[in-house]
């Protein structure tokens, strides 16, 4: 099947669902959720059969990469994540309904919930598109296809003050950081003239390029990106939005808003990487940025009470490590090994982040589903009331922590092995410091769920088992078996990447 | 020539000053339609004929019409009383500023005026008009890139309407 089919298929997924919403009189309309699920369940499985063109003539390919296996690996990591968040939908669909719909006498009394899961499929589609974006104008349309639909689904509980402000803040801070990246690629388009990323790194590779202009461009694209992948000084609108945003939407901005950043970092950047005149100043710019990101990030993370904030800034002290790996980019082609190579590097880390991030806001929209609490305070003795929930959340987020025999450690240690090869010492220090505050924060959550007891002043006791879904039952699980077997075994998620 | 450009950039920046120092919207507003006035101006001297036109039917004509039926429906007096803290105005002025420096340094750094840039090749094609140009690329060459702009579109709609209805069925 040729590749390109996998994003009509989504994008007719998520037109399908609209319509079956607006014209079929459903009973529950959390059937439609199930269609996606389905649906993308299939377009996974579709991954592994694809051919490459064996032509690459005509226009469409000038904007499509052909033959790009880490396009397919960030696909599969969008669709993996799209399928995540649908399931948490499902279990969410109540807080939706309740927190979006102001029916109409005699309407259906789930109106607006068909939307809720259209949109996901259609950010999964921009998102697949950008993991094979190899021209300025697709990865541009993309990314604004994919950030759009992120506008409405952060705003989307239209009935509740956070997601609102959460959807106000995203959009103007979002479009802002917009500006830059348009206005960074007509720069580089202005010392390149062309659009096309090969055509650019050509240019750029030419000693004659014009370097205050190539860098003035690389400056504002660098800006733009930091924002949307959550790195210092650009991550203030982080903790908001994703505190604001239904849950498994913040799951969807902190795994697929990451995976497209840095996919179109990786992709927009190594031009400047591969020039020799351009390459010191270019990393010591990301380096700078990296570790900033891994300081404020992980410390900010410590005083945390919100589980969600606490998420997020995680999320920046990953971003943190993944822009370290870019930092660390080899100066020289003598480098052989797949892991001195910092896109095998960050598509192994994002893999794992995938399974970790999914499987710790899985727990987290189930728990909220039964408590409203989004403190700390709701988890505090938690394993006596769910212990296969506190199972899987232990898992997370000793994963997330990079403790050993889980995916995570594996994630760190390649990045730490590539900052020792490029004797990147600083960031180095800097990161085994935030890898330290990150044992300290996520521990201390599984430490309080399995250790201590609830306290009546804080929090309503209830011993009542906490009900689980039957596909968020199997979707933790695989995921549980997932981190641990990675984290046994590496090789298998590497082997993906070759 | 050089005058003109001086005089449409003038007022495209005057414009634009006037969008944020104007506390009352409608005053903003009108000051938005200058900016986008002084713009299309500026395109129309690159010989970009379309895209200057486009400026000013869709973006000072159509949405900022939009803007003011907006700006009416609001209450108005709520956002004049605002005031703005002195720290805030100096702050964002001075990143303002030290933009305004930073390109100022790399536009005499690069020489963008004398070095050798690459000539772009898209105004100088046959003598078709611009219109029918710009059309047979969008639908020929770009043709990929416009069917996702139609997704983003249907993405945005649906998200206008289930965040704005005053009633969901």
């Amino acid at each position: 099947m040729p590749v390109y089919f996998l994003e009509i298929i989504v994008v007719a997924l998520g037109l399908l669902i609209l319509m079956v919403d607006a014209f079929v009189k459903l009973e529950d309309k959390r059937t439609l959720a199930w269609v996606g699920m389905l649906g993308l369940v299939v377009v996974f499985a579709l991954l592994f059969r694809v051919q490459w063109p064996e032509s690459t003539e005509g226009a469409f390919w000038q904007f499509y990469s052909a033959n790009d296996n880490l396009a397919l690996f960030f696909k599969g990591i969008a669709i993996l994540c799209t399928l995540g968040v649908m399931i948490m939908s499902y279990d969410f669909s109540g807080v939706v309904v309740d927190q979006t719909a102001d029916p109409e006498p005699g309407a259906h009394p789930q109106a607006g919930l068909g939307e809720f899961f259209a949109l996901p499929l259609f950010a999964c589609a921009g998102l697949m598109w950008m993991a094979s974006a190899n021209n300025l104008v697709s990865i541009f349309v993309s990314l604004e296809t994919v950030t759009i639909c992120f506008y409405v689904m952060v705003a989307y509980l239209r009935r509740n003050v956070g997601s609102l402000e959460a959807g106000v803040k995203y959009l103007i801070l979002g479009a802002l950081s917009t500006g830059f990246l348009v206005y960074g690629f007509a720069w580089l388009y202005g010392v390149t003239g062309s659009m096309d990323l090969a055509e650019i790194s050509a240019a750029l590779a030419k000693p004659d390029v014009n370097q205050a202009a190539a860098l003035f461009a690389f400056a504002l694209i660098l800006v733009a990106l930091t924002f949307k992948v959550g790195g210092a000084p650009f991550h203030f609108w982080i903790p908001d939005v994703y505190q604001g945003a239904p849950t498994p939407i913040t799951a969807f901005l902190s795994i697929g808003s990451k995976a497209a950043g840095f996919i179109v970092l990786l992709r927009l950047v190594s031009p400047f990487l591969a020039s020799g005149e351009l390459v010191g100043k270019v990393t010591l710019a990301i380096a700078i940025i990296a570790g900033l990101t891994l300081l404020i990030g992980n410390l900010s993370a410590i005083p945390q009470k919100n589980f969600k904030r606490l998420l997020a800034y995680s999320s920046i002290s990953h971003a943190g490590f993944l822009l370290m790996a870019l930092a660390c980019t080899p100066r020289s082609s003598d480098a052989s090994g797949a892991l001195s190579k910092p896109v095998t590097v960050i598509a192994f880390y994002l893999g794992a982040y995938l399974l970790m991030t999914i499987l710790a806001f899985l727990v987290m929209t189930v728990v909220r589903r039964k408590i409203a609490d989004e403190t700390f305070d709701a988890y505090t003795g938690l394993a006596k009331r769910a212990p296969f929930l506190s199972a899987a959340m232990l898992i997370a987020m000793a994963s997330l922590a990079g403790i050993p025999l889980t995916v995570g450690f594996w994630g760190k240690l390649f990045v730490f092995k590539l900052a020792v090869e490029q004797q990147q010492w600083v960031l180095l220090a800097i990161g085994l410091i935030g890898a330290g505050a990150g044992f300290y924060y996520y521990l201390k959550i599984a430490a309080s769920m399995y250790l201590g007891t609830p306290d009546p002043k804080k929090q309503v006791i209830d011993d009542t088992p906490i009900p689980i879904g039957n596909v968020a039952r199997i979707a933790m699980i695989l995921l549980m078996v997932g981190i641990i077997v990675a984290g046994v075994n590496p090789s298998l998620i590497l082997g993906l990447l070759d | 020539m050089t005058f003109l450009f001086y005089l449409f950039a003038a007022m495209a920046l005057i414009g634009g000053v006037g969008v944020v120092v104007n506390k009352n919207p409608v005053s903003a507003a009108f000051a938005m339609i200058l900016s986008f006035l002084g713009l299309a101006a500026l395109f129309i001297q690159l010989n970009a004929y379309l895209v200057g036109i486009l400026q000013i039917l869709v973006y000072a004509g159509a949405i900022m019409v939009l803007f003011l039926f907006i700006i009416m429906l609001m209450n108005v007096e709520e956002e004049e009383k605002r005031k703005f803290p002195i720290v805030n105005a100096l702050g964002g002025s001075g990143v303002a500023i030290a933009f305004a420096i930073l390109l100022a340094t790399v536009l005499k750094r690069s020489e963008i005026g004398n070095a050798g840039l690459p000539r772009l090749s898209v105004a100088e094609g046959p003598g078709n008009s611009d219109v029918h140009r710009i059309g047979e690329l969008l639908f020929s060459h770009y043709w990929f890139p416009i069917q996702m702009v139609g997704i983003l579109l249907l993405v945005a709609t649906v998200g206008a309407v289930v965040l704005s209805k005053k009633q969901l069925k």
